[in-house]
């Protein structure tokens, strides 16, 4: 059963166009990311799915109803908010019981679902705070558990770690899996952070301008982005993006890389994508651990090293490809310093080929 | 020369200036606001009638007072103008808050419109609303041209009735006031606390009632404050509006006082009058300030 489909969804206000036609389907018990750079509609996607505003035209499905002329409150959904919007006169107990008075949950059934939740979010001895007593951190444990108590069919969460520090948010954010693993119930969950959309998600939507740009798994996404957009979104550091043209050399499609004067052939898969398009412009797409550093190989180019970054487990090695500025992962160990010169060798077998007029991926 | 508070760098004017330029207001704060509560609080134990004399007598101008049927007159005035006046201007300004907060068209005119009558004095205010509500001249005459003969409005002349006319025109006039008040309020708050209480189901009304108004509290003991003072103070309006008539049916304490101290040569009577003016309003605001002052050391 599809847990949550939209079918042609538009947004627009006057000639603006939020949402240019958004089509996802997600099964039951997915976790589904809407990631985007600000202004992508991504939030505006979120709250048509929630009912607090109305697409354009299009269609929302929530399990098999459709949802379009369905209020908020009767969608069977929660929703955490990036602000929490805990309400700030009640405290945690009245926050989370609030929905349930509203629906006519008996007493008693109440207390019950309030001491499970509070219980699974390690929050009993905060029940009787108000929200200006509690850290950012405790607050969005009460939003998430006033989400909890509703045990809705769909979650929605609205860039729900933005607000925290560095490292309550990569505490939370594994929180948030686990949670999802235990309960299995169908989450959209909306962030401009691609490393969230990369840990939390079964699907990503990467959206910018109104428009899906690329919907898969976050595996898809990384290695087969299906346009340069989606390539330098996803990923940190980004992709490098070496602008050259296809060449033929002994039968085999490929691109010249050049360093420090030297330039050599490097062929590409997937090639008989490429067939007849031999001179034509393109990007070739390398992440930065596609590169390895070597002694003295066949296929690798000496490069002069501009900058490291050690980050610890690998080190980046800022250099130049064809002029322009790219990144290596590398290990420590082969890492050199500043001024030195490395041999890269680009491990074609994953390299990407976009072009360079539509900036759609070719192979 | 230096203080251990102070950084060495810091010459004589940087130290002195901030005293010398608050010094003028300071002296006449001391001078014309204590200074006179302390003098006429003295007036009041005294024999004074046209001119101020220093006979101590005791507690006469107080039994004077309050066996005095005018005195109590106007206090029950004042209760009913105060109740009316507060719980009313609150209730209306709340009221045209909400509306003007659903994200209408030509809010910022509609604002206006009803913030303007704070711009007028309560002397204007008055006299506007004293040829409406006159029967010869303003409402009734109007509902007569027009052939509602049997139409009457006199409350202005009634001395039953006259201290409710100046409810009304304390209204018209402060009303807006409490909106822009409480509008800047629901302005402050989160717009996702709304949506979540959406979400959870709750109805405009319940979300308005349970959520926001209760995070509001704040702005309404502000209001509360502010309402009250005017109310106690309230003079301007009741003189221009009845002049405290008929008779002295519509008297407040403030006119009262006025009118003992500087029209009918008590001036003994009318400071003790006025000092239980000022008791009443620290009887309030004393609380108040205290409260707000150990909220904020707490905070």
């Amino acid at each position: 059963m599809g847990a949550l489909a939209i079918k042609n969804v538009t947004k627009s206000f006057g000639d603006t166009h939020i949402l240019k036609g958004i089509d996802i389907e997600i099964d039951s018990g997915q976790f589904l990311i809407l990631v985007g750079p600000s202004g992508c509609g991504k939030s505006t996607l979120m709250n048509i799915i929630a009912g607090l505003e109305a697409p354009t035209t299009g269609e929302v499905h929530i399990g098999d109803r459709m949802v379009n002329n369905i209020a908020p409150k009767d969608r069977d959904i929660a929703m955490v908010f990036q602000s929490y919007a805990l309400y700030p006169t009640m405290n945690v107990r009245q926050n989370i019981a609030f929905g349930m008075e509203t629906r006519g949950v008996p007493k008693k059934e109440q207390e019950e679902i309030i001491a499970r939740v509070a219980k699974m979010l390690q929050m009993d001895h905060l029940l009787d705070r108000k929200p200006s007593q509690l850290s950012g951190g405790q607050r969005q444990r009460v939003a998430m558990g006033r989400a909890l108590a509703r045990d809705p069919i769909l979650f929605l969460f609205d860039e729900p770690l933005s607000n925290l520090d560095a490292k309550l948010r990569v505490e939370m954010r594994t929180e948030i899996k686990q949670l999802h693993h235990r309960l299995k119930t169908t989450i959209v969950y909306v962030t401009h952070d691609q490393i969230e959309a990369m840990t939390l998600g079964d699907k990503i939507a990467v959206m910018k301008d109104g428009v899906i740009q690329q919907f898969g798994s976050p595996q898809e996404i990384y290695e087969q982005p299906a346009n340069l957009f989606v390539a330098s979104f996803i990923g940190s550091p980004s992709m490098n993006f070496i602008p050259c043209h296809l060449a033929e050399q002994a039968g085999q499609i490929g691109v010249s890389l050049q360093s420090e004067g030297e330039a050599r052939f490097v062929p590409l898969p997937n090639a008989a994508k490429l067939a007849g398009q031999v001179g034509k412009k393109v990007i070739l797409g390398l992440r930065p651990e596609q590169f390895d550093a070597v002694e003295n190989s066949e296929n690798s180019l000496a490069c002069k090293v501009h900058l490291t970054e050690p980050t610890g487990p690998d080190t980046m090695v800022l250099t130049q490809l064809n002029g322009i500025e790219i990144c290596a992962r590398l290990h420590p160990r082969d890492a050199k310093g500043p001024g030195e010169t490395v041999r890269l060798k680009p491990d074609m077998t994953k390299a990407v080929v976009f072009d360079a007029e539509t900036e759609t991926r070719l192979a | 020369m230096s203080s251990p508070t102070q950084p060495a760098q810091y010459g004589f004017a940087e130290r002195w200036l901030p005293r010398l330029v608050l010094a003028p207001s300071f002296l006449l704060t001391l001078i014309f606001i204590y200074g006179f509560i302390t003098w006429n609080g003295y007036l009041s134990f005294t024999s004074s009638r046209l001119l101020p004399s220093f006979n101590w007598a005791g507690l006469t101008q107080y039994h004077a007072l309050f066996a005095l049927e005018r005195w109590w007159v106007a206090v029950k005035n004042l209760f009913i103008f105060g109740g009316l006046f507060i719980g009313g201007a609150m209730a209306i300004g709340i009221a045209l808050a909400i509306l003007l907060d659903q994200k209408i068209r030509a809010e910022g005119a509609l604002r206006t419109i009803y913030l303007y009558p704070m711009a007028l004095s309560f002397i204007v205010t008055g006299t506007a609303w004293k040829w409406m509500l006159n029967p010869g001249l303003g409402l009734e005459k109007l509902m007569h041209d027009w052939g509602f003969t049997n139409f009457t409005f006199d409350w202005l002349v009634n001395s039953d009735m006259s201290i409710y006319t100046v409810v009304i025109a304390g209204l018209w006039q402060s009303s807006g006031f409490v909106m822009a008040l409480f509008l800047a309020g629901l302005r402050g708050i989160d717009d996702s606390i709304i949506k979540a209480a959406q979400i959870d189901g709750a109805s405009l009304p319940r979300i308005y009632w349970k959520i926001i108004l209760p995070a509001l509290r704040p702005v309404f003991f502000s209001t509360l404050m502010i309402l009250s003072h005017i109310a106690i103070k309230s003079f301007d309006l009741v003189v221009a509006l009845t002049g405290g008539g008929p008779g002295f049916a519509s008297d407040v304490p403030a006119t009262f006082m006025y009118a003992m101290a500087f029209t009918r040569g008590q001036m003994g009577l009318g400071a003790a009058s006025a000092t239980m003016m000022l008791m009443t309003v620290a009887a309030m605001v004393v609380p108040y300030l205290y409260s707000e002052l150990r909220r904020s050391r707490n905070a």
